[in-house]
């Protein structure tokens, strides 16, 4: 047993939960202002296409991540115009959403790279894992916390600011206003569609980078549906964290180490089908343990009947 | 519903349709091939003879299935998006039925059937139980319980119930015998008797949804659920029932796939061509009507045979049919012509004060 | 006094209907107006044109004297409107300050100061007298507290025409005299202050000119002083109001029996804390209360709808406690919701679907489990006739209809039952004269048949003109009981601010 539980496999939890971290944050920045988005899981596939064919054809890292965060917030602007503008069910639109990134990265990938199910190329170079300097000389946090892309920090460092922003700026009581109750913010003056298209755009930010880290800062390649459902455990993340940053991080944080665990469960004599399960019998197990009225709420407006 | 209703129901998803060939103009475009020619294509390959119209309705038949399954799901309220997991599970269980159970052919086949029919419905109706009892979100969870069925079946296939005869690389059951299989309809022709199977069911579905007292509740209770309960209909029946038949018809779906083509469980046979995804879209096409669910299963697999056609004759790839298939349902879901219509009713019935 | 607004020959069309017709206003600095009309008259379509809600169709609007267009309620704002809704836009899980501050937060760069807003409310509190605690959450306060948060929060935001529609509704008596005197207070400190409502005893003890509307025109614009309850009434509904004929009658047998009910609230406090009374054949007991004081809860627990933590319930002898709500539907209850929209109606389902819901199953309306649509149908056709429920066709969509046509279907479906019992909430709640009346007579109808009603209701006149007993509710208690026949709004009043003995 000592070999299941040690420090690299807190480290790589740390990675592990990074995608599922910011595309939670960003489901609950829709969540804030009444949208549940559930195209999340699409939305990071997107990304991660993006930052491969950005990372393919520029060589650079920093316009991958940009041409990521740029194609998602484009998808994000369509989510955001047929929910808000053509009054779209958002979940129908989330799920049409997920099959329209399914569908287009799938075509974009015989279309461009003219291969079938995953593309990989070995020239490619993935995000760089930084050495915190001092921190990686601590024992113990030191190698779990250093070592990582700088996706990942600055992931942990946008739990803090969306927790400032959401609590202490004027923009963020909008936003928070305009979740509460959006007839009384229209009713004050709060341009509540604008609010709604900032926290849509801003998700789909998330999205994006949620995307280049999967697909650049964990592997370096594209694969088929390689999102795997962690767009759905984010929302579950986004739920049980009842839309609050901390809250969502330390939903999060319980299911990226599920998906280290069962990539390190590999190792040992289960059959990989039951270990692969784990993420996912977790998060409904997680589901049944953290019930809570307010998110049910929440979900059930969004999931309750559409006609 | 009057005519006018009536005419925007219809007009509604034949403009999606519209916008979403479009789209896929633009993308046939985007990859430097001819507009015309790849949709000349794609009509020759979904019904350019009766053996590739057949291969169509073939293609249609688990569709349709998993597709009234959702239907069934949506007009009741429930967000069921496990029909996926749910045909899976069907289909190991009907496989492995056709396979173990001693008896005449006839028996093993109506067996296998049933056995497809109770695994998928009860898989779905742990999702359905999971929310009635403890409230957890119903959307999550199945979509959830896609993964572990998929895994599970994965695991059943490589390694207790593993063909050990054939190649070893490929994870499948071994054959079932010829006496279980579904007849085709026609000899040399892929069309087989599950078709048949699918047609009933959409007609049996429509005539349950519409014209049944447990209709009448599902419908009720999609509407308005307080309604439903202030009228004393209770919600964890209608919820059980509608759940169990919804991943009945999904497992059903697997079912005739494995005992009408495949003859044998493979893993990834069902998920790889989207079954169950593609029913999902029939449905939300058909805004959960059974008979234009059935219709609207056709229409998205002539998109996908004609996109093979398509694929064989010109340069561009098949999935150009998942691209025109997700914008179809993304411009589906938008209710430009609805909300106008309201806005106009609203007008006329003076909407004054609240 | 000079003329601070002029809305003048103002028309509004829905199709071809007019909401507004011609209609022409004017409010003094420092004056309070009210604008009287019943439900649907066309009060409330005014002042969404005003608060730039709705644009009129013709018309103008002056204010000091220049002419406006209100694109939005935010152009509304800029010149000085304010308007306190029916239902309050506020946001529960806020303080009270960030509450009124909202859209012209004080700031500190990006950042919101919540400690300057919270001295600006405090200050605000002051100058206009209305106590409010700027940290306090809103879903803490009580309703009379919402509303002075109302309040201020247009006087932050430099109103000087304030708007309060029906602001008296949701109010405890008590409450009601604080918000006269606020309102006397403000016009005295040069606000004008436009009040709509169609309760006319407030009306004349408050307002200095009166304005009729009746569908859709001005009858009349009045001073206070000059006029009276009774000439006021006749100019609102344009004939005298028949007056109700209830026959004396002898009371039958117990048909309803509550006792001790008890149901659990969040808090601390019980929604309802040992409810007793009784319901006999042959009369109407009317529950009185502000809405909000364990009605609601109360309906629940005896349709079904909701459990009770401690208590029975017994129809026609039977115990329901707890039961399922056919099994009491069953046994002889009917019941017309409180809420027509959330509970008593699918929008979205034809009419016929609507009025099936309780026969669908029964044997003489379906075989093996199948309905028998022409029956059915026939049945509707019926009640539609009846009930004189104003559609052209029975398979259009419930959400077409309007409010008192759909109510009069809901009724008709409930009446229809032939049940021993009915319960009746809110039977009237925002329908037309003409729908009340007509419901009202078909409630005594049914009284005379020798049924027994519990009738629900926060309008105290529906409890006063029907019922046989008025019992009150304050606080999830039965305060009090008082004979139909002798009693009086004053002692009622008093029972439902929770004055009375307990």
């Amino acid at each position: 047993m000592e070999q299941l539980f040690d420090i690299s496999l807190l480290n790589s939890t740390v990675r592990m939960v990074t995608p599922i971290l910011l595309a939670a944050l960003g489901g609950a920045l829709c969540a804030r202002v009444g949208l549940f988005n559930v195209g999340l899981e699409g939305l990071v596939l997107i990304g991660a296409f993006a930052a491969i064919v950005g990372n393919h054809f520029t060589g650079s890292l920093l316009l991958a991540i940009l041409l990521a965060v740029l194609c998602v917030v484009l998808f994000s602007l369509l989510f955001a115009y047929m929910a808000i503008n053509l009054k779209a069910n958002e979940i129908v639109v989330g799920i049409a959403l997920n099959f329209l990134a399914v569908g287009l990265t799938t075509f974009a990938l015989r279309t461009i790279f003219e291969v079938k199910g995953a593309f990989y190329d070995k020239n490619m170079d993935g995000l760089p894992s930084l050495t915190l300097p001092l921190i990686d000389q601590i024992p113990v946090v030191g190698p779990i916390v250093s070592g990582h892309s700088p996706l990942v920090y600055f992931t942990f460092l946008l739990v803090v600011l969306m927790h400032i922003y959401l609590f202490k700026t004027v923009s963020g009581f909008r936003l928070l206003a305009t979740g509460e109750n959006p007839i009384a913010a229209q009713s004050m003056g709060v341009k509540v569609r604008r609010v709604q298209y900032l926290a849509v755009v801003l998700c789909g930010v998330f999205c994006g980078l949620a995307g280049a880290q999967l697909s650049l800062g964990q592997v370096t390649m594209f694969a088929e549906g390689m999102t795997a459902g962690r767009g759905f455990i984010a929302l579950v993340a986004m739920m049980l964290g009842q839309s609050n940053p901390s809250g969502v991080m330390a939903a999060s944080l319980l299911f990226g180490f599920m998906d280290a665990l069962s990539i390190r469960l590999q190792g040992f004599s289960i059959p990989t089908h039951f270990t692969l399960m784990l993420p996912y019998v977790m998060t409904i197990v997680a589901m049944f343990l953290f019930r809570d009225k307010s998110y049910l709420q929440l979900a059930q407006r969004g999931g309750g009947s559409d006609r | 519903m009057n005519n006018r209703e009536w005419a925007t129901s219809l007009l509604h998803p034949l403009v999606a349709v519209l916008v979403g060939l479009l789209a896929g103009a633009f993308a046939i475009w985007v990859v430097g091939a001819s507009v015309i020619e790849t949709y000349a294509e794609m009509w020759k390959g979904a019904f350019g003879s009766f053996y590739f119209a057949t291969n169509t309705l073939t293609r249609a038949t688990p569709i349709m299935l998993a597709g009234l399954g959702v239907a069934l799901a949506f007009r009741a309220g429930f967000f069921n998006l496990g029909a996926e997991g749910q045909m899976v599970l069907g289909a190991v269980a009907a496989a492995l039925t056709a396979l173990y159970l001693p008896g005449p052919g006839w028996l093993k086949l109506a067996a296998a059937l049933f056995a497809g029919f109770l695994v998928g419905g009860l898989w779905s109706a742990v999702a359905g139980w999971l929310d009635a009892a403890f409230k957890l979100n119903l959307l999550i969870t199945t979509l959830l319980m896609n993964y572990i069925a998929i895994l599970f079946a994965g695991y059943l296939v490589t390694e207790p119930f593993k063909d050990t005869t054939g190649s070893a690389a490929i994870a499948q059951t071994p054959m079932i015998d010829r006496a279980a299989w579904l007849p085709k309809l026609f000899s040399g022709m892929s069309l087989h008797a599950g078709f048949l199977i699918a047609a009933v069911a959409a007609l049996l579905l429509y005539i349950i949804i519409r014209h049944s007292a447990f209709g009448y509740e599902v419908r009720m209770f999609g509407y308005n659920p307080s309604f439903a309960a202030y009228g004393g209909i209770v919600r964890t029946r209608v919820m059980l029932i509608s759940m169990l038949a919804s991943g009945g018809l999904a497992g059903l779906a697997g079912t005739v796939e494995v005992l009408g083509m495949q003859y044998r469980y493979i893993d990834g046979a069902l998920t790889v061509p989207g079954y169950a995804w593609t029913g999902l879209m029939a449905c939300l096409l058909a805004n959960s009507h059974p008979l234009g669910t059935a219709l609207a299963s056709l229409l998205l697999a002539a998109l996908q045979t004609g996109a093979m056609g398509v694929e064989r004759n010109t340069e561009v790839p098949l999935e150009i049919a998942s691209v025109i298939q997700a914008v179809l349902i993304l411009f589906v879901s938008a209710k430009f012509s609805y909300s106008f219509w309201k806005r106009r009713k609203a007008r006329e019935s003076h909407g004054t004060t609240v | 006094m000079t003329v601070l607004l002029e809305m003048e020959g103002i028309t509004k069309l829905y199709g071809t209907f007019a909401a507004n017709r011609q209609v022409s206003f004017t409010l003094h600095r420092g004056e309070i107006h009210a604008i009287v009309g019943e439900n649907g008259a066309g009060k409330t379509t005014l002042m969404r044109i005003l608060y730039g809600m709705e644009q009129p169709t013709s018309g103008t609007i002056r204010i000091n004297g220049e002419v406006k267009q209100f694109a939005d309620p935010a152009d509304a704002i800029k010149s000085g409107i304010g308007m306190v809704h029916q239902h309050f836009m506020l946001f529960p899980s806020f303080t009270v300050a960030e509450n009124i501050v909202i859209s012209r937060e004080p700031t500190r760069g990006v950042w919101f100061d919540r400690d300057e807003a919270a001295a600006r409310v405090r200050e605000l509190s002051e100058r206009y007298r209305m106590a409010v605690d700027p940290y306090k959450k809103i879903w803490e306060c009580s309703l009379g507290m919402q509303q002075r948060v109302e309040i201020l929060k247009v006087l932050y935001h430099g109103a000087d025409i304030i708007i309060l529609d029906e602001p008296t509704a949701v109010l405890t008596p008590l409450e009601v005299k604080e918000l006269l005197e606020t309102l006397k207070n403000l016009a005295a400190q040069g606000k004008s202050v436009i009040l709509i409502t169609h309760k006319l005893h407030e009306v004349m003890e408050v307002a200095d000119r009166i304005t009729v509307l009746r569908s859709g025109q001005v009858t009349g614009t009045l001073r206070a002083k000059e006029t009276n309850v009774e000439e006021l009434s006749r100019l609102m509904v344009g004939r005298e109001i028949a007056e109700m004929q209830r026959r004396e009658q002898k009371q039958g047998d117990v048909v309803l029996a509550v006792d001790d009910l008890f149901i659990r609230g969040d808090g601390g406090k019980p929604l309802l804390d040992g409810i007793s009374f009784r319901v006999h054949a042959g009369e109407i007991v009317g529950i009185a209360g502000v809405s909000g004081n364990g009605q609601s809860e109360l309906i629940q627990a005896i349709t079904g709808l909701r459990p009770v933590d401690g208590g029975s319930v017994r129809l026609l002898d039977h115990p329901v406690t707890n039961a399922p709500v056919r099994t009491i539907r069953r046994l002889g209850l009917a019941h017309i919701p409180e809420d027509r929209y959330l509970w008593g109606a699918a929008k979205d389902g034809s009419i016929v679907e609507n009025a099936i819901l309780h026969q669908y199953g029964e044997r003489s309306y379906s075989r093996f489990g199948f309905l028998l649509q022409r029956r059915l149908r026939e049945l509707t056709e019926n009640w539609v006739k009846q009930f004189a429920v104003k559609t052209n066709s029975l398979f259009e969509k419930a959400q077409h209809l309007s409010g008192g046509n759909l109510q009069k279907l809901i009724v008709a479906r409930e009446i229809g039952q032939n049940t021993p019992f009915l319960l009746a909430a809110e039977p009237t709640r925002g329908v037309d004269i003409g729908a009340m009346e007509f419901i009202h007579a078909q409630l005594l109808k049914k009284r005379e048949r020798g049924d027994a009603i519990l009738l629900v209701s926060s309008e105290l006149s529906e409890v006063m003109t029907l019922s046989d007993r008025i019992l009150v509710m304050y606080e999830g208690k039965i305060v009090g009981e008082v004979d139909g026949r002798e009693a009086t709004e004053e002692a009622i009043s008093l029972l439902m601010a929770g004055g009375g003995a307990r």
